[in-house]
C-alpha cells in the first residue's frame, strides 16, 4: 500500500486508539477529522476551489442537527418526573401481572418493526424508551421482587436501549420508502443493476423474523436472570 | 408562510432557543464548579442551532472546535440539583395517570405529522422530525396544565437532564461531520483496495465471509452502516461476488446492508444508537447498551453469512 494511502487511514488508527484508551470521545473524533483532512492534503479553510476541512466540519455538524432534535424534549420529561412519572408507572404496571422487563423489552421491539414497516420513522430512545418503556420495565421489576439491585437495573435499561435498536435496525427494511431500501437502490443502480424495491423488501423479512426471534430468546434470558438476582439479594 | 413554520428550520430555532435557557439556567448555578465554561458551551450549541442554517460553514467548524476545546478541557460540568424522591411520591398520589399525559404527547404528536404528511404525499420522515420537534413543544405546555409547575421549574428539570447527559449528546452530530470527511479524503477507497488485495479468488463462501465481514468491519470504523454500503458494494460485493457468480444482486445488496448492522450494534460510533442513549437512560457503564447488544450481533451476523451462502449457491 502507497504511503499517501496509509496517511489517509491515520484518522482511523486515531479514533481505535483513543476510544480504547477511553479519551475524551468528542476530541479524539475531532482530531481524528483534523488529522485525516490534512494527511490527504486538504486546506484547513476552503482555498482555491478546494472546501477545507473546517468548512466541511462545519456543514457535516450543521446538516446533522437532527440527530440533536431531542433536546427539545427534556424539558417535558424532566418534568414530568419531578411530578412522579416513574412511580405512577409503577403503580400502573403492578396492574397487569404478566408483564416483566423482558417482555415488555420484546413487545416494544415488535412494535418498532410495525412502525418501521408503516414507513416511519420514529426516533425512540428520547421519545419512547426514557420516558415510557424503563419506567414501565422497572415498575413491572419492583412489583415482583421489591426494590431491584443495582445490577438488575443496569441490564433492564441496556435492553429497553436495544430493543429499540433491534426493533429500529431491522424493521424499517420492510419499507421501500424507508432510506436503507432507497440507499441499496440507488448504489446498486449507479452501479448498473437496477433491482426491484420490492425484492429488497421480499429478503428482508427471514432477517426480521430471526431478529424478533433473537431479541425473545435474549429478554426471556434476562427476565431469568432479574428472578435469580432478586432471589440472591433477599 | 406555513412552509416557513413547518421547516426543519424552526425546529433547529426553537431547540437552538431552549438551548439558550438551559445555558443561561447553568451560568446562574453556583452549585456547578465550571458554571461559566458550562454556559459558554450550551450557548455556543444553542448558537449553532439557531443560525447553523444561515452562518458560513467556515464560522460553524469554529463553533464546533470551540464547543470541543471546552469539553476537552474538561470545563464541562453540572450542577449538584438532586431530585427530591418523597416529594414524587406525594405528587404522583396526587396526579395519578394524568402524569403520562405529557409523555404520551411526545410519540402521539409524532405520528400526527409523519402520517398527516404522507397523507398529503409529502415526506413522511421529514414529517417525523418535525413532529418530534412540536411534540417536544405541544409535551412542555400539557406538562406545565397538568403539573401546575411553573415555567422555571419545567425549564430546570430540562436542564438537569440535560446536564446529566452532558457533552456526549453532540457526539452523533461530529460523528457524521467526521464522515464528510473521510468520504473526501477517499479512505473508503483505501479499504475496498486492500479488502480485494487479500481476498481469495474462487471460494463462493470465503467470499461471503469476507464481504460480510468488511461491511461489519467498516461499519463498526464508520459508525454506520450506510456509510460503510457503498464502499463495500463498489469495492467487493459486485466485482467478487454478484458479476462472477450471476447470484441476485437484490438479495446480495439487501443482506449485506443488514450485515453491517451487527457492526452499528457493537460500535461506539454510532453515538446516537449506543452511547447517548446509554446517557439518556442514566447507565453507569458508558458501553452498557453495546455489552447488552454484543451475543445478539454475533448470533444475527452468523445468520446473515448463511442466509446470503444458501440463497447465492
Amino acid at each position: 500500500m502507497p504511503l499517501s494511502d496509509l496517511l489517509k487511514l491515520s484518522g482511523i488508527a486515531i479514533v481505535l486508539i483513543g476510544l480504547a484508551f477511553r479519551l475524551r470521545p468528542t476530541l479524539v473524533v475531532v482530531t481524528a477529522a483534523l488529522v485525516t483532512g490534512v494527511a490527504s492534503g486538504l486546506p484547513l479553510f476552503s482555498a482555491a476551489g478546494k472546501t477545507g476541512i473546517v468548512d466541511m466540519l462545519g456543514k457535516g455538524f450543521a446538516d446533522n442537527r437532527l440527530m440533536t432534535l431531542f433536546i427539545i424534549t427534556l424539558p417535558a420529561i424532566g418534568l414530568a418526573e419531578r411530578y412522579g412519572l416513574q412511580q405512577q408507572s409503577a403503580v400502573w404496571i403492578r396492574r397487569i401481572h404478566a408483564a416483566t422487563a423482558g417482555r415488555l423489552s420484546a413487545l416494544y421491539q415488535l412494535f418498532r418493526v410495525v412502525v418501521g414497516a408503516l414507513g416511519l420513522r420514529l426516533g425512540g430512545h428520547a421519545s419512547f424508551v426514557r420516558p415510557l418503556i424503563l419506567p414501565m420495565a422497572i415498575g413491572a421489576t419492583e412489583a415482583k421482587g421489591g426494590k431491584a439491585p443495582e445490577q438488575s437495573i443496569e441490564r433492564i435499561k441496556a435492553a429497553a436501549a436495544a430493543s429499540e435498536n433491534y426493533g429500529n435496525f431491522y424493521g424499517q427494511n420492510l419499507a421501500p420508502v424507508q432510506a436503507g431500501i432507497l440507499l441499496v437502490y440507488g448504489v446498486m443502480k449507479g452501479l448498473g443493476y437496477t433491482v426491484s424495491l420490492w425484492e429488497l423488501v421480499k429478503y428482508t423479512v427471514p432477517v426480521v423474523a430471526v431478529s424478533l426471534v433473537l431479541g425473545f430468546i435474549q429478554f426471556e434470558l434476562l427476565d431469568r436472570g432479574i428472578r435469580r438476582g432478586s432471589k440472591e439479594s433477599q | 408562510m406555513i412552509d416557513a413554520i413547518f421547516s426543519l428550520e424552526t425546529i433547529y430555532i426553537l431547540t437552538g432557543l431552549v438551548l439558550l435557557v438551559f445555558s443561561f439556567i447553568t451560568f446562574r448555578d453556583r452549585t456547578n464548579p465550571h458554571r461559566l465554561a458550562s454556559a459558554v458551551f450550551w450557548l455556543l450549541l444553542g448558537g449553532i442551532f439557531g443560525l447553523g442554517g444561515v452562518i458560513p460553514n467556515w464560522l460553524t467548524g469554529i463553533l464546533v472546535l470551540a464547543l470541543v476545546a471546552l469539553d476537552g478541557a474538561g470545563r464541562v460540568g453540572r450542577g449538584r440539583d438532586q431530585p427530591d424522591k418523597a416529594k414524587q411520591d406525594r405528587q404522583a398520589d396526587r396526579l395519578r395517570n394524568r402524569i403520562f399525559a405529557p409523555v404520551l404527547t411526545i410519540p402521539l404528536v409524532t405520528f400526527a405529522f409523519a402520517i398527516g404528511f404522507r397523507v398529503m404525499g409529502s415526506d413522511a420522515s421529514r414529517g417525523a422530525l418535525l413532529g418530534l420537534g412540536f411534540g417536544g413543544l405541544a409535551a412542555m405546555v400539557v406538562a406545565l396544565k397538568v403539573t401546575q409547575g411553573t415555567v422555571r421549574e419545567l425549564m430546570h428539570a430540562g436542564n438537569q437532564l440535560n446536564e446529566t447527559m452532558g457533552t456526549v449528546n453532540i457526539l452523533p452530530q461530529l460523528l457524521a461531520a467526521l464522515g464528510v470527511i473521510f468520504t473526501a479524503a477517499g479512505v473508503g477507497d483505501v479499504i475496498a483496495g486492500f479488502i480485494q488485495q487479500i481476498l481469495p479468488g474462487n471460494n463462493l463462501f470465503l467470499l461471503i465471509l469476507a464481504n460480510c465481514l468488511g461491511m461489519t468491519l467498516f461499519t463498526i470504523v464508520m459508525g454506520n452502516s450506510f456509510a460503510a454500503f457503498p464502499v463495500i458494494a463498489t469495492g467487493v460485493l459486485v466485482p467478487l461476488i454478484i458479476r462472477p457468480f450471476g447470484v441476485d444482486p437484490a438479495m446480495a445488496a439487501i443482506i449485506t446492508l443488514t450485515a453491517g448492522s451487527s457492526g452499528t450494534l457493537m460500535t461506539p460510533m454510532a453515538a446516537n444508537f449506543n452511547i447517548v442513549p446509554a446517557a439518556l437512560l442514566n447507565l453507569r457503564d458508558r458501553y452498557g447498551v453495546i455489552k447488552f447488544q454484543l451475543p445478539f450481533a454475533i448470533a444475527i451476523w452468523s445468520f446473515h453469512v448463511i442466509l446470503l451462502w444458501v440463497l447465492a449457491k
